[in-house]
């Protein structure tokens, strides 16, 4: 494959041409209540290339028949010829790395039968609906693949590599008369079919919770101290943060640029925020990004200043700062564009526990996991999973309904107290940007306080 | 051929197959912060195949096939995979419909298959152009697509048709301060877009930004709150997930045991209708060999029809409405088609003002164009509660600013029963045709 794709360069009159090409074996299977809904197993391929001429716009061809490589990479350089571009488009330097990178497949979910899948996930399904008969209804979901990669491009990188991905999801749906609660677990690894192995009581914790949700009522929408747990944080700093730390967002827009200017203080001096692409074993991870530059962790709020941002080969260039390795594809059909990989803010050193940061707070809001979140620039929304209210430095009784909306400028400002307890959030999903869902990625963080934060729940009651 | 593919899988499940075929080439041309960026082209051709093998019903997908139509030396294996999902597959009567008569409808437009790169270069620019203005920022994109589809089953139904699709989408980005203001509109269709549509899109948008540039404070309480074509999205999603057969099988639809009932307002008529005209969502016939039709899905406030596929119909015993959805991987869904609100009003060229004439009922209350969230949580409750990303304050009729951190809450099945008014605005937003409606009695709360 190597030998094809390097002849194919070979003959690409661009200034600058890169290929990539994927090949994914995946599974999937479901069940919803006790009932199988569908177990399947799938195979894609394609290619993608994208190709720059001095004084051109970037030429792009995706294509799912290999047939056409050649033809796709002389489509790509007439189309660069087509969009004349000024300012020209430069690229920031990367220098050239061949290597063959097959992560650990820790049990290589290719050899493992689907009917043994099937198996599996019926354990964590059942485990579910095992609760409670309040229980009445569950959606579980078991997927894996594993993508052979190959990457050439015109400067000499040549990356050939073996992407494993498997996830579990599970949502347990509680109901008593017309009130319907649901709980959600979900796990995701860029690993292999031994790291999804006894997992049930997750399963089972996350159902209970959806019956106890049943009796549980709903927060009293207001500002109070919150809490968020590990989970929850770290969604909100890839949500409410990370986004707008992502270099295309700002690099040719100045007033962006002027709000995202480095230096300016973002928190209190106890706020550090990074993405590392290069920690081990995370679905973020990878050697490379889908530019062929290594990735790495950078530093992107320190000690409360905006101090790094996340950048392709394109942003770096334009604004004169290093590549990140951030320049990311979800697949052969899509160009890499600025994406986040393992975001973080980071434990606080002497942080202390949970207990620590609830001590001094009279009457707040334990906010825990995460049912989805939104951002629209500086705004954002969050629903949790659940919540605990604290009162007298105490967690009290468990609450529902709890969504968090803020402006975040204001809310990271708020921030006060971090926690030592940090972990990453193995989840699964993703995230999305621009059409590209869902990209594996994980978030971490420690328990983290919010000193004043608008907790809705029942508004306007 | 997907005929031979039928054959062959007739040969080895014993309770049949269906496939589908498709192929497609889109083009695509993004301005990025007002600068041409990129031209990109895609092709891309799959089969899926679904089996019944001794009562249990297994899919299989591939992108592994060849140029034009599922190669050969591909069938084999995307058939052993198809058997392999049907032996863990539930039991499942499902029967593959026969042939029947197929509404002819037009999906291909030679103005949008034949249009040139510089075409949608200069489309783009023109807008680019026309949208400008000192302090703000520019994205847009123009993307045509062509396609192919096939669909048989061992019936011997098939179907086949070519179509294309055509979208330009702008959004205007205004950053002062810690303020970001973005101001959005798409056009989506299945021709190329006539001048009149452009110029509509830059009516759209630079109506809504003029009003936004002045930030008000929100008012707070049970108030008046118009929501515009796109703003309609919180209150649409409960009642379309609701009315798809798949929710009411599992038993989590409000609206499950409700057919014939006035549940609504008696001027809100909901249908889904696949032969709409120049539509990307039309086509004469599903996924799963189902000649379309148009579905009433609420008349006049009362319940009349979920929508289903083969397999959701087979479970509730009843028939396929021809919403069989299926891509290259996994099974076919129901999915809707073009939603339609209330079958009335022509496509406006010239768009009407914001609020479709319904802000004069106004004292103090709300214009909601976007807000953050949708989506997120119990929808099918019908519960909704959304910070605005988009909205104005209205006072005595007259849209008097912007309104930043505030929040709309309420319960969608609640406020469809009494709603204030409908616009004259209709228009399409994506696959949705709806005008503005005013609800009484949203909850507004700022922050």
């Amino acid at each position: 494959m190597i030998d094809r794709l390097t002849a194919a360069l070979a003959r690409s009159r661009a200034d600058y041409t890169e290929i990539r090409v994927e090949r994914t074996w995946s599974t999937a299977v479901t069940f919803r209540g006790r009932r199988l809904e569908s177990a399947t197993a799938s195979e894609d391929q394609g290619g993608f290339v994208r190709a720059l001429h001095a004084g051109g716009g970037w030429g792009v061809a995706s294509f799912t028949s290999l047939d056409r490589l050649e033809a796709m990479v002389a489509r790509a350089g007439e189309l660069s010829r087509a969009v004349p571009v000024d300012p020209p488009i430069r690229l920031a330097d990367v220098s050239p790395h061949q290597a063959d990178a097959l992560l650990d497949l820790d049990g290589d979910v290719r050899g493992v039968p689907i009917a043994e899948k099937k198996r599996l996930l019926e354990a964590y399904n059942g485990a579910m609906l095992g609760v409670s008969d309040r229980i009445v209804d569950t959606l579980a979901v078991y997927r894996d693949e594993v993508t052979e990669y190959w990457y050439v491009n015109s400067q000499g990188t040549i990356l050939h590599e073996l992407r494993p991905d498997v996830t579990l999801s599970g949502t347990a749906v509680a109901r008593r008369d017309g009130t319907i609660e649901k709980g959600l677990e979900s796990i995701g690894m860029r690993r292999g079919w031994r790291s999804v192995q006894d997992k049930a009581a997750g399963f089972r914790e996350v159902a209970e919770r959806a019956v106890q949700l049943l009796d549980a009522p709903m927060v009293k929408g207001g500002t109070y101290p919150v809490i968020l747990d590990p989970e929850l944080a770290g969604v909100f700093i890839h949500e409410a943060f990370g986004h707008l730390s992502e270099a295309d967002f700002v690099y040719e827009n100045p007033q962006a640029r002027e709000m995202m200017t480095l230096g300016r203080r973002f928190g209190k001096p106890v706020l550090n925020v990074g993405d590392n692409g290069a920690a081990p074993g995370l679905r973020g991870t990878l050697p490379f990004d889908d530019e062929g530059t290594p990735t790495g962790d950078t530093e992107l709020i320190k000690e409360g200043i905006l101090v790094g941002r996340l950048h392709s080969r394109e942003t770096a260039a334009a604004m004169g700062e290093r590549p990140t390795g951030n320049g990311r594809a979800i697949s052969f059909r899509h160009q890499p564009i600025v994406r986040m990989t393992n975001t973080y803010i980071a434990a606080a050193p002497g942080g202390g526990s949970f207990e620590d940061l609830i001590r001094d707070v009279k009457l707040g809001v334990h906010a825990c996991g995460a049912f989805g979140g939104q951002t629209v620039l500086e705004n954002f929304s969050f629903t949790a999973a659940y919540g605990r209210m604290i009162r007298d430095g105490q967690v009290a009784e468990l609450v529902k309904d709890v969504v968090l909306a803020g402006n975040l400028f204001q809310t990271l400002d708020r921030i006060d107290h971090i926690g030592g307890d940090f972990r990453w959030n193995q989840m699964g999903g993703g995230c999305g940007k621009a059409g590209q869902f869902p990209l594996p990625v994980t978030e971490g963080a420690p328990h983290v306080r919010i000193e004043e934060a608008l907790v809705g729940g029942d508004v306007g009651s | 051929m997907i005929a031979q593919l039928i054959a062959t899988a007739r040969r080895r499940a014993d309770g049949g197959a269906d496939a589908l075929w498709r192929r497609f080439e889109r083009t695509t041309v993004a301005f990025e912060w007002g600068r041409l960026k990129s031209a990109g082209t895609t092709e891309e051709a799959g089969t899926n195949l679904r089996v019944r093998h001794r009562g249990r019903v297994g899919v299989a997908g591939t992108t592994a096939v060849g140029g034009n139509d599922v190669g050969r030396q591909h069938a084999a294996p995307l058939l052993d995979r198809a058997l392999a999902s049907a032996k863990l597959g539930e039991e499942l009567d499902l029967e593959f419909p026969a042939p029947a008569p197929v509404a002819s409808l037009a999906t291909f437009f030679d103005r949008a298959a034949n249009a040139s790169l510089d075409q949608l270069i200069d489309t783009g620019r023109s807008l680019l152009d026309r949208l400008a203005r000192d302090g703000c920022r520019i994205n847009v994109t123009i993307e045509r697509e062509t396609t192919a589809t096939r669909v048989a089953n061992s019936a011997g139904a098939s179907g086949e048709y070519r179509a294309t699709g055509f979208g330009v989408s702008a959004d205007v980005w205004r950053i002062a301060g810690d303020d970001v203001l973005v101001v959005s509109d798409a056009f989506e269709g299945a021709d190329f877009p006539s001048d009149d549509a452009l110029a509509a899109l830059v009516t759209s948008i630079n109506g809504r930004l003029d009003h936004a540039l002045r930030v008000v404070a929100p008012p707070e309480g049970a108030l008046p709150v118009v929501f515009t074509p796109a703003g309609l999205s919180a209150l649409m999603l409960p009642l379309t997930q609701g009315l798809s057969g798949k929710a009411v099988l599992q038993g989590i639809s409000p609206l499950e045991a409700k057919v014939g009932e006035q549940l609504f307002d008696a001027r809100f008529s909901l249908r889904d209708d696949p032969l709409r005209v120049g539509r990307t969502a039309s086509r004469p016939v599903d996924d799963e060999c189902v000649p379309s039709r148009t579905t009433c899905l609420v008349e006049r406030g009362v319940v009349q029809r979920f929508i289903y596929d083969l397999e959701t119909a087979a479970r509730a015993k009843t028939g396929s409405t021809g919403n069989g959805q299926r891509g290259i991987f996994g099974k076919p869904v129901p999915g809707y088609t073009n939603i339609v609100l209330n079958d009335v009003g022509a496509q406006h060229a010239a768009p009407l003002p914001l609020g479709g004439g319904l802000l004069r009922e106004v004292k103090d209350g709300l214009l909601v164009d976007e807000l953050i969230g949708v989506g997120q949580g119990n929808v099918t409750g019908g519960a909704f509660s959304h910070p605005v990303a988009l909205a104005y304050r209205v006072e005595r009729g007259e849209i008097t600013g912007r309104v930043k951190d505030a929040a709309v809450a309420g319960n969608a099945y609640e406020l469809w029963k009494r709603v204030g008014g409908f616009g004259n605005d209709a228009r399409w937003s994506g696959s949705r045709w709806a005008p503005s409606v005013l609800f009484e009695g949203v909850s507004v709360v700022r922050r």
